[in-house]
């Protein structure tokens, strides 16, 4: 175990997916959604501590977002919130030995079913 | 008093073995090998832990020599060794004729052995060629090459012994009277170069002996011989699988891990430091390996490569302390003295060439002490890398 | 005939205290041969300060692990033609996750003694085959059988290599010897229990598979891994419920 490395070049492994195999996918999937998922928690708290700054604060924040942007935003989120369950289901099954004959088919399947899930939000999010 | 000391050049199954022994026996050992633990021809060994079937009729000296240490090594590293038996299998007539001699050979070496039918045979080993007309049991095994020298090489630093991989000799130092004391070396690892002392070099490079030697204008009849060996990943056969007939080329089939092995040829070679695979030689292996367990004519390739083994070649030089292996004190025979070289033999009678080999040491350097590596279990293969 | 291709070894060099680098060999292989082939040509012919470590050259020593083009492989069985076209370049790295002894060489020495702690049987009796179909041997039935055999795991630490947690958490057992201990099994053993139920022992897997992916050998460390975690869990039920033959309790009570 390299001690030398900085903190940097070890947190940098875990997010480098060149030559690695599709499970490694599963493994960063999860840690990017997570981080993203934990930014949009604070960000969250954050908008809705406009709440006690009273009326006129909130309505001016969601008149701000009603921004395309945060709709692509909004998407993001539950997008990254559906990916992170299902694929949180197959980890956490795996992690007590349930399941690892198929890990690999689990993952391809319950990735594509969240694709699914997410195109439909999406469609209905930009149609509305 | 201190400790004689003595330079063993060459971490294969003879340096390491010797390193053993000799720390056993009191001695300060430093080892110097220009690679890592059998990085030379030991490493490539098929690991075929032999039970002397195989010279039971021609030569029955290594033979007698092998079914001894086959069961001493049984004893002393059950750790590395697969002791799943092996068969002798005769397919045709020719192989039958051999019947005779190799059952009268087994007897007379006290090497254990069963005629099987053919039908018995094909029970214990499905895959066989369903044609084989006789097989014959013995006490063959398996053992992974590495790890036995590692046991050995372990078991020698618990005693003392110090090991300096990917260290080079590049010359030897020699006093005004024509004495070896010790050697000039090259740390690969940092490119720094110094000298080790000792009352005795012990020259244990194996196929290099001959080159090594050359260093102080000294000749040892070696006779590199590389061979091919070609690794099968599939395991289909548990126990090792020999040809019943006179030694030849890809006559042993072995199981190693998941995979079965099957060698070798025989053909000289003047460069030894890398030696390419000949691809018809390949081919032969498959051929023969097929003729013995069809199944290798499907099986994927997995691996490939060329091993050279130390023969020694005619002459009368050195001290023959048994046939296939020979101890040359070069005091008698080129008039340098503290310098003694062993080569030849095989894996499995590893620890009987370094018994004989410290036995040598001992008488020149006038020290009484007996060899007690026959009973002494070996630690474990892992403690080689343990930091002490 | 033999084909010849022309390929560029782009060799990870490192001497002593000094900074590393790259040094490129440009040598005429058959693509047939290994990557440790090639390894071995550059220092036959053209450096023989390189370092690098082999012995069995038939995947059975775990000593000639390196990573081949960012990939960890065992270079004895990795043929040159799958790693590169002709007038291509291989570039050869030590391991991840090892300290480096010099150029392509790590030291295993941690990882050795660890593998000796958890009790990883090196010849054993029970054949648990790799769960992940993709990574079993295409073998016939007798592959299956119960013999006194060499374990699959070969101590090359390509997993440690591969791992993304080892990279990050220099503590953690790592993938070869959990993969050891759960081989071994718990049965009780109080010393192993305490050894790998913890914060760096089983439960700092993040399920990368990785190690599962690169191991040359069919151990599928990944779920011996997820094993192991049912063994301690099931083990530490017991014990709640007053259970359990304690091998070395009496000891460790004291």
């Amino acid at each position: 175990m390299n001690e030398k490395q900085s903190l940097m070049t070890r947190i940098i492994v875990w997010f480098d997916p060149r030559w690695r195999s599709i499970s490694f996918w599963g493994f960063i999937v999860n840690r990017i959604t997570g981080l993203g998922l934990t930014l949009y928690l604070f960000m969250h708290l954050t908008m809705l501590g406009n709440l006690a700054r009273g009326q006129e604060a909130y309505d001016g924040f969601i008149h701000f977002a009603h921004n395309p942007i945060f709709l692509v935003g909004e998407v993001l989120v539950v997008s990254a919130g559906i990916i992170h369950a299902l694929n949180g289901i197959r980890i956490g099954l795996n992690s007590f030995g349930i399941g690892l004959r198929y890990q690999k088919v689990l993952y391809i399947g319950l990735t594509a079913l969240a694709g699914i899930i997410c195109l439909y939000f999406a469609y209905r999010m930009f149609t509305a | 008093m201190s400790k004689p000391s003595v330079i063993i050049i060459g971490a294969g199954f003879t340096g390491v073995a010797t390193a053993y022994d000799l720390a056993l026996r009191g001695f300060e050992v430093m080892v110097v090998e220009r690679g890592e633990i059998a990085s030379g021809t030991s490493g490539r060994t098929h690991g075929l832990l032999h039970s002397g079937g195989r010279y039971a009729v021609k030569d029955q000296e290594s033979a007698i020599e092998c079914i001894d240490e086959n069961m001493i090594l049984r004893k002393i590293a059950p750790q590395i060794i697969e002791p799943s038996g092996g068969l002798f299998v005769g397919l045709n007539d020719k192989d039958l004729a051999y019947a005779k001699p190799f059952v009268e050979g087994c007897l007379a070496c006290h090497i254990p052995t069963e005629e099987l039918t053919p039908a018995e045979a094909l029970r214990l080993e499905p895959n066989l060629n369903p044609k084989l007309l006789v097989a014959y049991t013995v006490p063959d095994g398996t053992f992974d090459p590495i790890r036995l020298a590692l046991a050995f090489a372990a078991s020698a630093r618990k005693y003392g012994a110090k090991f300096h991989t990917y260290t080079e000799v590049e010359q030897f130092i020699v006093d005004g009277q024509a004495n070896v004391t010790g050697v000039k070396y090259w740390d690969r690892t940092n490119n720094v170069r110094g000298e080790y002392n000792a009352d005795i070099v012990v020259n244990a490079t194996g196929a290099w002996v001959g080159q090594m030697v050359e260093k102080v204008g000294a000749k040892v009849p070696i006779l590199p011989t590389p061979g091919v060996m070609v690794a099968f990943g599939q395991r289909l056969a548990q126990r090792a699988i020999n040809r019943l007939d006179v030694p030849g080329d890809g006559d042993i089939v072995l199981p190693q891990r998941r995979m079965m092995v099957v060698g070798t040829t025989s053909f000289e070679v003047s460069d030894l430091d890398y030696v390419p695979v000949i691809e018809e030689q390949i081919q032969e292996m498959l051929k023969r390996g097929s003729e013995l367990l069809p199944g290798i004519a499907k099986a994927k390739q997995r691996g490939a490569y060329m091993a050279t083994r130390p023969l020694i070649g005619s002459g009368n030089m050195g001290r023959s302390v048994a046939r296939t292996f020979k101890c040359f004190d070069h005091k008698e025979s080129d008039g340098i003295g503290g310098l003694v070289t062993i080569t030849g033999g095989k894996a499995t009678t590893l620890r009987q060439m370094a018994e004989k080999t410290a036995d040598v040491v001992c008488q020149k350097l006038g020290i009484n002490a007996t060899c007690a590596t026959k009973d002494l279990a070996l630690v474990s293969y892992r403690d080689y890398y343990r930091q002490h | 005939m033999s084909e010849k291709w022309t390929v560029t070894f782009q060799v990870f060099r490192k001497k002593g205290g000094e900074a590393a680098h790259y040094d490129d060999f440009k040598i005429e292989v058959d693509p047939n041969e290994y990557v440790l082939d090639g390894v071995e040509r550059v220092w036959a012919f053209h450096d023989r300060t390189v370092v690098f470590r082999h012995a069995c050259h038939h995947s059975t020593c775990g000593a000639c692990g390196m990573r081949v083009n960012g990939v960890e492989k065992l270079t004895c069985i990795t043929p040159i033609r799958d790693v590169t076209s002709n007038g291509g370049v291989v570039k050869v790295e030590p391991l991840r996750n090892f300290p480096v002894v010099s150029d392509l060489a790590v030291d295993m020495g941690k990882f050795y003694t660890q593998m000796d702690d958890v009790g990883h049987n090196s010849v054993n009796s029970d054949f648990k085959e790799a769960i992940q179909s993709e990574f079993r041997p295409a073998g016939p039935e007798s592959d299956k059988q119960e013999f006194m055999r060499l374990s699959d795991c070969i101590e090359c630490g390509l997993c440690i290599s591969a791992c993304p947690v080892s990279a990050s958490s220099p503590d953690y057992l790592g993938p070869a010897v959990l993969a050891g201990a759960q081989q071994h099994g718990i049965h009780g053993d109080e010393h192993l229990l305490r050894l790998v139920d913890c914060e760096d022992g089983v439960w700092r897997c993040h399920s990368a598979f990785e190690c599962t992916a690169v191991c040359p050998s069919f151990v599928d460390p990944g779920w011996r891994i997820m094993d192991l975690r049912k063994q301690v869990v099931g083990e530490r039920i017991k014990r709640l419920f007053g259970g359990s033959s304690n091998k070395n309790e009496a000891e460790v009570a004291k």
